[in-house]
């Protein structure tokens, strides 16, 4: 076959070729709806908002250098959505907690997650910085960085005072599932 | 520049297998079998709709267990809540459920009327007999199928319904039979979680397992003994 002078475009070729589409689109079409079947399903009730948050304290008592921790509500299971970030971090990711922090006079709230890798950081009670368990990064109370390996700040949820002194409205999402 | 045939495509390819197994000699022993003039009746073809309908049982099922939960816990469980997941969120999720729910009455019938055409041809009779005994055996396999996979969805009609079966199993004379019995297949005192992941394990691991193997052994046997003639 390899040796004979070039094809034409024969009546031959022409139906082995509509064979060959015929039985592809048969294919096609069967595993399609399989293909389609597979995307992931909107989650139901997946809903962007404010999250009401209660701490265990007003707000309006907070003295300089005061932290209160908080987690995004379960029940409905629910996400912070982040207003800036650097690193790991970057606006609209989901983070599962935050802190309230008033340093300098300030109120700041922010995220939890490290903008190293996004571990969880914790509140070093000793040497009021927020300290990263996994790789050493260290930061201020108003969430820049004072040691490394991390090289920006921590990032800011958007929020706003909520119905009491004791509760605040953080930007989240309900994630419907 | 000359348009490639098809055909030159698939003849490379197929070159390249060969030379590495005999699969020509392979397919060519499996497909090109000469079938007898009385075979070609469309109450012969039944066996093969009941293959066919067991490949989309398989394929519809394993593209189910992607989303199914075999949880019995909490209320609702995770096991009804999955199902109506499937049903009414994921895409087309209604299409696959609902091919693998009518394939399964389909494929009773149709193992119905195969089993009738093989006995009203004779087809059991020696040396086929033993072929018999295997498609009796996977006849009692898809109805352990459909029993198992009615509890699945665990709503209200499939909790009582298995009870009621549950409660027939147990009654095996004599009574400690029929209890241990009704205890294997519970899991426990009542119909409870243990009860629907022993069905989902059935369901799912053991009897495809075990239906594929006697098909094949089916199958194999058919091509031993050849097409039954006519009485």
């Amino acid at each position: 076959m390899a040796e004979s002078t070039p094809r034409k475009f024969t009546r031959r070729t022409f139906l082995g070729w509509q064979i060959a589409v015929l039985l592809t689109s048969t294919v096609i079409v069967g595993l399609a709806p399989i293909v389609v079947f597979l995307l992931p399903a909107p989650p139901k009730g997946q809903k962007k908002g404010p999250l009401s948050v209660s701490l265990p304290k007003s707000i309006n008592e907070l003295a300089d250098g005061d932290v209160i921790k908080f987690d995004a509500p379960t029940t409905p299971n629910s996400a912070f959505l982040m207003a800036d970030g650097g690193g790991d971090n970057a606006p609209g990711d989901l983070a599962f907690g935050g802190f309230v922090v008033k340093s300098e006079g300030k109120l700041n709230v922010l995220a939890i997650n490290c903008s190293h890798l996004g571990c969880s950081v914790a509140l070093n009670q000793d040497a009021r910085t927020f300290d990263c368990p996994c790789h050493g990064s260290r930061f201020h109370l108003d969430g820049n960085v004072l040691h490394g390996p991390a090289a920006y700040p921590l990032s800011h949820l958007t929020w706003a005072k909520g119905k009491d002194a004791n509760t605040i409205d953080v930007d989240g999402i309900v994630l419907g599932f | 520049m000359a348009i490639p045939h098809p055909r030159e495509i698939q003849v490379a390819v197929v070159e390249w297998l060969d030379e590495r197994y005999p699969f020509t000699k392979a397919v060519d022993e499996a497909l090109y079998q000469r079938v007898p003039n009385f075979a070609n009746a469309f109450y012969y073809c039944f066996g093969g709709m009941v293959f066919i309908l067991v490949v989309l049982q398989l394929l519809t099922g394993i593209l189910l267990s992607l989303y199914y939960v075999p949880d019995a816990g909490g209320n609702p469980a995770a096991a009804y809540s999955s199902v109506n997941f499937i049903q009414n969120s994921v895409y087309l999720g209604w299409l696959i459920r609902g091919v693998h729910f009518w394939g399964a009455n389909l494929l009773i019938i149709m193992v119905l009327l195969h089993m009738a055409r093989v006995y009203w041809t004779g087809s059991y009779r020696a040396p086929r007999e033993l072929n018999w005994m295997v498609g009796v055996t996977m006849l009692l396999l898809i109805l352990a199928f459909s029993l198992t996979g009615y509890l699945l969805p665990w709503d209200t009609k499939a909790y009582f319904a298995t009870q009621v079966t549950i409660k027939i199993a147990g009654g095996v004379p004599p009574q400690q039979l029929g209890a241990f019995i009704r205890d294997i297949l519970q899991g426990g005192s009542v119909v409870g979680p243990p009860t629907l992941q022993r069905f989902f394990t059935i369901h799912v691991f053991l009897l495809p397992a075990v239906i594929v193997l006697l098909m094949y052994v089916h199958f194999r046997f058919i091509r031993a003994h050849g097409i039954s003639e006519p009485l």
